[in-house]
C-alpha cells in the first residue's frame, strides 16, 4: 500500500532551551486515529524525558495536526498513509494539539493535550506547554 | 509559551526530518501557515424514484462553511445551506444559516459558544456530511423524531474532561408547537432562528464518550416550553436520546434510540383543530430508533474502495396519544435500508439504496423507494 509519510519533530522546550538534566531517554509509540469529530487517545501523559512518537491515521477526510503555537502537520485521508509526530518531552507543562484542517460542524470539537509531567507528581500540568489561556 | 523564534527552528526540523525519511512531503507540510480563515463545504445531489410516483432528480444540499479564527482562542464558524437548489415563493427550495457562532476557547475542560448553534442530540444533527452516513437520505429517525438538521439560536458551554469524556450544553430558543404535526412530529416546530420567540428558553445538553479507539457513546436530551404561540396551553416538549457507534476492521455498527415526551397535546389539538389543521392528532409520545451495519467489502485506498450496508428503523409519531384521540396507525412505520457506497476519494461518495418502508395501517400505503446520491466533502 502507498504510504504518504510525514514526519515532524517537536521539541517541548521552552525558547529551545534544553534541560541538560540528564534525564534518561524512554521512547514512546503512540497509535492515535483522527475522525470527525476525535483524536483517540485525545490525552496523553508522559515522564520529562520521554521522546513520544505519535503515528496518527484517519479514518475519513484529511485533518491537521496542529500543536497550539507550534507547527502544524497534514494528516492524509483515509487508508493513504499516516503523520508521524516525534514530541521531546523536555519540560513539564501542558501542550495542547487540535485539528487545523476545516473537517466537518464539530471541528473545533476536536483537540487534545499531552501532560508532560516532572520527576514529582505535583509538577503534572505546570511548568512550560503551549496552553497559555 | 514556544516563542515564534523558537517555532522556526522547529519547523526547520520538521523539514530535515522529512528530508532523512525521504519522502519530500516533509518541507511543503511544515512550511505551511495556519490560516485565519478557511472555507469547505458539503453538497448532496440525489436521483429519488418512489413508488407510485415519478421520479425526481434533486440537488439536495449546496452547503458552505466559513470559519474565521480571531485568535487561538476566539473563534467563528459558519455553515449556509441552500436545500433543493431554488428559493421562492412557489419553490420546494430553503436557503438556511444552520451555523453562525463565536467560540470563546477557555480550556480543554470549559468553552464558551455563542450564536446559531446546532442542537447536541443523535449522531446525524452534528455529524452529516455525506461521506460518514450510509444512505442517500438521512435515516428517517433523524428527520421525524430527531428534526435533522435541527438549529436554533442559543449559548452555551462545552469541553472534554479526562480521556474522551466530553459535554455540551447550551440555553437555546424554544420549538413553536403550532407547527407540530400528527406524521412528523415536533420537525415542523422548529423556528430556525428566525426572529425566535424566546418568551420561554430550552435547555439541551449530550454527554458523549469517545476515549475508547472504534467507539462512541453518547446520551442527550432536550426540554422546552412550546406553547407561546397558544399561551393558555401549558405545552412541553422533552427529548431523550441514546447512541453508540462501534467499528471493529471493517464492520462499523451503530445505533440510536429516541424519546420525544409533549405535554398538553389533547388542549394542543384541540386548539389546532380551531385554528390551522382540522384534523390536528399530535401525539403525547412519539419515539424511533434505528441498528445499521456496514462492512466495507473493497477495504482499499481510493478509487477501490467500497462498502455495503443494511439499517432496520422503526419510528412512530403516534406511539402515545393523549385522552380522546385516537392512533393514526399509518404513522407507525418501519423501515429496511440496504445499499452501497462506493468512494472513489475518501471525500467523494456514489451511493445506491433501496428502502423498504411499511406502515400499521391497513388502508394506507407506504412507498417504497429506490435512491442515487452522489455526496461530497472539500
Amino acid at each position: 500500500m502507498h504510504r504518504a509519510l510525514t514526519t515532524l519533530m517537536l521539541v517541548a522546550a521552552l525558547g529551545g532551551v534544553r534541560s541538560g538534566t540528564g534525564a534518561a531517554q524512554q521512547r514512546e509509540v503512540v497509535e492515535m486515529v483522527a475522525e470527525r469529530f476525535t483524536f483517540t487517545p485525545s490525552r496523553l501523559e508522559v515522564p520529562v524525558g520521554t521522546t513520544v512518537e505519535i503515528h496518527i491515521r484517519s479514518e475519513d477526510t484529511d485533518h491537521g495536526f496542529h500543536l497550539v503555537n507550534g507547527p502544524n502537520v497534514i494528516v492524509p485521508k483515509r487508508r493513504q498513509g499516516e503523520a508521524v509526530v516525534v514530541f521531546e518531552a523536555e519540560a513539564p507543562g501542558v501542550y495542547q494539539f487540535e485539528c487545523s484542517k476545516l473537517c466537518g460542524a464539530g471541528h473545533n470539537f476536536m483537540k487534545g493535550e499531552i501532560i508532560v509531567t516532572g520527576p514529582n507528581d505535583n509538577d503534572d500540568g505546570a511548568g512550560a506547554g503551549n496552553d497559555d489561556s | 509559551m514556544p516563542e515564534m523564534s523558537s517555532a522556526m527552528r522547529l519547523g526547520r526540523s520538521v523539514a530535515a526530518a522529512g528530508a532523512r525519511r525521504g519522502t519530500g512531503q516533509g518541507a511543503s507540510q511544515a512550511a505551511q501557515v495556519v490560516s485565519n480563515s478557511s472555507l469547505s463545504g458539503y453538497m448532496d445531489f440525489h436521483f429519488n424514484n418512489r413508488e407510485h410516483e415519478d421520479p425526481v432528480i434533486d440537488f439536495h444540499r449546496f452547503v458552505l462553511l466559513f470559519t474565521h479564527n480571531f485568535s487561538d482562542h476566539v473563534r467563528f464558524v459558519s455553515e449556509l445551506e441552500l436545500e433543493h437548489s431554488l428559493v421562492g415563493p412557489e419553490d420546494e427550495g430553503e436557503l438556511e444559516l444552520e451555523q453562525a457562532y463565536i467560540d470563546f476557547l477557555l480550556t480543554r475542560e470549559l468553552n464558551f459558544r455563542a450564536g446559531m448553534l446546532l442542537v447536541p442530540v443523535g449522531i446525524i444533527n452534528e455529524r452529516h456530511e455525506p461521506p460518514v452516513f450510509y444512505g442517500v437520505e438521512r435515516p428517517f429517525v433523524d428527520d421525524v423524531i430527531v428534526p435533522s438538521t435541527w438549529f436554533d439560536a442559543g449559548a452555551g458551554i462545552h469541553g472534554e474532561i479526562g480521556q474522551g469524556l466530553r459535554y455540551r450544553t447550551y440555553v437555546m430558543a424554544p420549538l413553536d408547537a403550532s407547527g407540530f404535526t400528527a406524521d412528523q412530529g415536533i420537525r415542523d416546530g422548529r423556528q430556525k432562528g428566525a426572529e425566535s420567540n424566546v418568551r420561554n428558553i430550552a435547555t439541551t445538553g449530550r454527554v458523549e464518550y469517545v476515549g475508547l479507539p472504534g467507539l462512541w457513546t453518547g446520551a442527550s436530551f432536550w426540554r422546552g416550553k412550546t406553547g407561546f404561540a397558544f399561551p393558555r396551553i401549558e405545552s412541553q416538549v422533552t427529548v431523550g436520546e441514546v447512541d453508540a457507534r462501534y467499528r471493529v476492521g471493517e464492520l462499523e455498527a451503530r445505533a440510536q434510540y429516541a424519546h420525544v415526551w409533549l405535554d398538553g397535546m389533547g388542549e394542543l389539538n384541540r386548539a389546532l383543530r380551531l385554528a390551522t389543521q382540522p384534523g390536528a392528532n399530535i401525539a403525547r409520545q412519539i419515539r424511533g430508533f434505528y441498528l445499521e451495519a456496514s462492512y466495507f467489502v473493497l477495504p482499499n485506498p481510493a478509487p477501490r474502495e467500497a462498502a455495503v450496508f443494511v439499517r432496520y428503523e422503526n419510528f412512530d409519531t403516534q406511539y402515545r396519544m393523549p385522552a380522546g384521540f385516537q392512533r393514526l396507525q399509518q404513522f407507525d412505520r418501519d423501515a429496511w435500508v440496504v445499499g452501497v457506497s462506493y468512494y472513489p476519494d475518501p471525500d467523494v461518495v456514489l451511493k445506491l439504496d433501496y428502502s423498504v418502508v411499511r406502515n400499521q395501517s391497513d388502508v394506507i400505503d407506504e412507498p417504497n423507494s429506490l435512491n442515487v446520491g452522489l455526496g461530497w466533502w472539500f
